[in-house]
């Protein structure tokens, strides 16, 4: 598909050299846009679950659903920066299941401070162990991150032996759940982190390169990015994103166990792409990531309040992302209809 | 596919060389060997181990290790037909589910053949969905069938309620396991369906078509390949491939769910990669493949018997697939290696 990749260039506001200022405006229309046409089906969504779930519209719902979007949408915000650089990580799911277990045995052996740092170090080491395979050793970001999926695992079952770890320290537990004013520190520190990504990607020059690599790499390099260093950074970012999520998860649980987060990894590409972060890469949406996992966990809940056995949820989240893959692969061939003649001229 | 590669400027071009007349024998067979480098390294561990447990080579474990390796090898020829064409399929685990399930179903009202076939034409199905998604709804291949996976696997969940179908059909066992002296009847298959993925590769137009798509997907449907079609038809003949691991698969379980065989497309990509054949499409080595899962089998079985916990054997995958990738990557020079 080089064809794409020429083309996104061509839409990518903040390419190092000669990015105009219409282009950008354009494009943060256009995210402003696509962020939208996810809110349309989350308040759809949102209506037909209040009219036939019971007990939708309670206080203890609506604080379940928001945490789980909570953590769903910190590890969205990771691979949003990864789908960003045309890469992938699949390994969410076993990095946070790795993760958690880290933080699980050493809050109870060494304490609550200790075992968070070493919990969010846990979720760096797999991201950064992705994003040397990816740079270093030349391997796709898909089979690099499929491999590193299944090796950790393996080291997740093997750090709790297969058996589950109960956390005991009360201040531990009762940290995902602190309420400020109303609002639960998972959903704060979401939302802050939220904010994080998005001014990383609009107003930093990591970000501006982070889009000139995921547009188009040669141009990229050729105009003096590190296009290494930024992968590095950003698969370094994902893992980060994976152990806070992992450390604000067993928290949550106060149990930590290494089958946790199966299937993790296409609940969170589904929020990435669902929000309008295209595959083709160049293109970030921070808050359609945030407002696609709200749509998700309400999905989620109103399948749990329904008692729809949770093997629906499978088919439910595979329906999803491939609804969201087709409208963003429709939108890319009609791009790249519309876009031929001047692509012809241009590809270098 | 290359929307995933990270920083790849560009596809490499070059077609893989038709082996021509002229070439010697010996020169082939050296060719040959290079690529399985890494069975060999593969090899030199087997025979480690079969040092601290000599019943690894005992007669009755190769052929455990055979049946185990037909499985594993004949869901990996298709999967070597869709990695020659640059494409990827993980919905393995759902099309094997789903697959072994309606055999299930099937068995105590039919024939075998019936219940068989029937379980290919599932297969055929799911690769149909797979290659319509990926060959004209233009989604990446890994991703689409990242999706069709939890699908699949989903459907084979409500089918059963997440329980277990029990397959009493004697003969349909029988035939799973079976063996002629040493041989498992299964493995004589995977031969049979590995040299018929040869001859489509190498010998047909088809197989050209495919190879010219995983060279370069610009240059193919410039030369007039019909790209879409043919990549459908891939994933069409790898479902059908992935069912008759299904099938083999559900004769030695004796039974049929939808855990049955989670986490296998990872299995069945190691022995492709392990066997020689690279990511990047253009060409694939069947010989490799079989190859590639029989020491895949052994070496996992070896630990077994080593009394390893089974937790290992998720670490030894993932790693031995990453060290083949990357080593093959490395092979390949600078030049392919991205814009950095």
């Amino acid at each position: 598909m080089p064809e794409q990749s020429v083309l996104e260039a061509t839409t990518v506001p903040t390419a190092p050299s000669g990015a105009t200022k219409p282009r950008s405006r354009r494009v943060l229309g256009s995210g402003v846009i696509d962020s939208l046409v996810v809110a349309g089906p989350l308040v759809a969504i949102v209506i037909v679950a209040w009219a036939i779930a019971p007990n939708f519209m309670t206080g203890a719902n609506i604080s379940n659903i928001l945490s789980n979007a909570a953590l769903l949408a910190i590890v969205g915000f990771g691979m949003t920066l990864a789908i960003t650089v045309r890469g992938i990580d699949l390994s969410v799911g076993s990095a946070q299941a790795f993760a958690a277990c880290v933080t699980g045995i050493s809050v109870n052996s060494l304490g609550v401070v200790p075992g968070i740092l070493i919990g969010l170090l846990a979720g760096v080491v797999v991201g950064a162990l992705n994003g040397m395979l990816v740079t270093l050793f030349a391997i796709p970001a898909f089979v690099a991150t499929l491999a590193t999926m299944t090796a950790m695992r393996g080291v997740a079952l093997l750090t709790t032996d297969g058996t589950s770890v109960y956390i005991s320290d009360p201040h531990f537990t009762q940290l995902a759940t602190l309420s400020f004013g109303g609002v639960e520190l998972s959903v704060v520190v979401a939302i802050l982190l939220g904010i994080g990504t998005w001014f990383l990607v609009r107003h930093t020059t990591l970000g501006k390169h982070i889009l000139a690599v995921g547009g188009r790499p040669q141009a990229a390099a050729e105009s003096g990015i590190r296009v290494s260093r930024v992968l590095l950074v950003v698969y370094v970012l994902a893992g980060l994103m994976v152990g806070i999520a992992a450390v604000l998860l067993s928290s949550r649980l106060a149990v930590v166990n290494g089958t946790y987060g199966v299937g993790l990894e296409l609940q969170v590409i589904a929020i990435a792409v669902l929000g309008g972060t295209s595959l083709a890469g160049g293109r970030a949406n921070v808050v359609g990531t945030a407002i696609a996992a709200l749509l998700l966990a309400t999905v989620n809940s109103t399948l749990n309040l329904l008692n729809v056995p949770s093997y629906w949820q499978y088919v439910a989240v595979g329906l999803i992302l491939l609804a969201a893959l087709s409208v963003d692969g429709i939108r890319r061939m009609s791009k790249s209809r519309t876009g031929r003649a001047s692509q012809a001229g241009g590809a270098a | 596919m290359n929307t995933a590669t990270g920083t790849a400027p560009a596809m490499p071009v070059q077609m893989e060389e038709e082996p021509a007349a002229s070439v010697s024998l010996a020169r082939r067979i050296g060719t040959f060997l290079a690529r399985q480098y890494l069975a060999g390294v593969l090899l030199v561990l087997v025979a480690l181990l079969s040092v601290f447990q000599p019943a690894i080579i005992g007669a009755g474990n190769i052929n455990s290790v055979l049946l185990q390796a037909a499985i594993t090898g004949v869901s990996a020829c298709g999967m070597a037909l869709l990695i020659g064409t640059g494409l990827l399929d993980l919905s393995v685990p759902g099309v094997i589910a789903i697959s072994a399930l309606t055999a299930a179903a099937l068995l105590p009202n039919t024939t075998i053949g019936v219940a068989i076939a029937g379980a290919l034409a599932v297969g055929a199905l799911a690769g149909l969905i797979n290659g319509v998604l990926v060959a004209y709804l233009k989604i990446a291949s890994f991703i689409a069938t990242l999706g069709t996976q939890y699908l699949f696997l989903g459907i084979a969940f409500i089918v059963t309620e997440g329980g277990i179908v029990p397959i009493e059909s004697y003969y349909y066992r029988s035939m799973a396991t079976q063996s002629l002296g040493p041989i498992p009847v299964s493995f004589l298959v995977l031969l049979v369906v590995a040299g018929l993925a040869y001859g489509l590769l190498y010998w047909t137009h088809f197989g050209r078509g495919l190879r010219a798509i995983g060279s370069n997907e610009r240059a193919a449907r410039l030369a007039g390949v019909p790209v879409s079609a043919f990549k459908a038809a891939a994933f069409v003949i790898a479902g059908v491939s992935f069912a008759g691991a299904g099938v083999f698969l559900s004769g030695l379980l004796s039974s049929a769910s939808g855990t049955m065989a989670l986490s296998f497309e990872l299995n069945a990509i190691a022995a492709v990669v392990v066997g020689g054949t690279a990511l990047r499409g253009g060409r694939a080595t069947l010989a490799g493949t079989v190859v590639g899962a029989v020491l895949f089998s052994y070496l996992s079985n070896a630990l077994n018997l080593l009394g390893v916990a089974s937790y290992w054997q998720y670490v030894l995958t993932g790693t031995v697939l990453a060290v083949a990738v990357a080593a093959g990557s490395l092979r390949r020079g600078p030049e392919a290696r991205g814009a950095d």
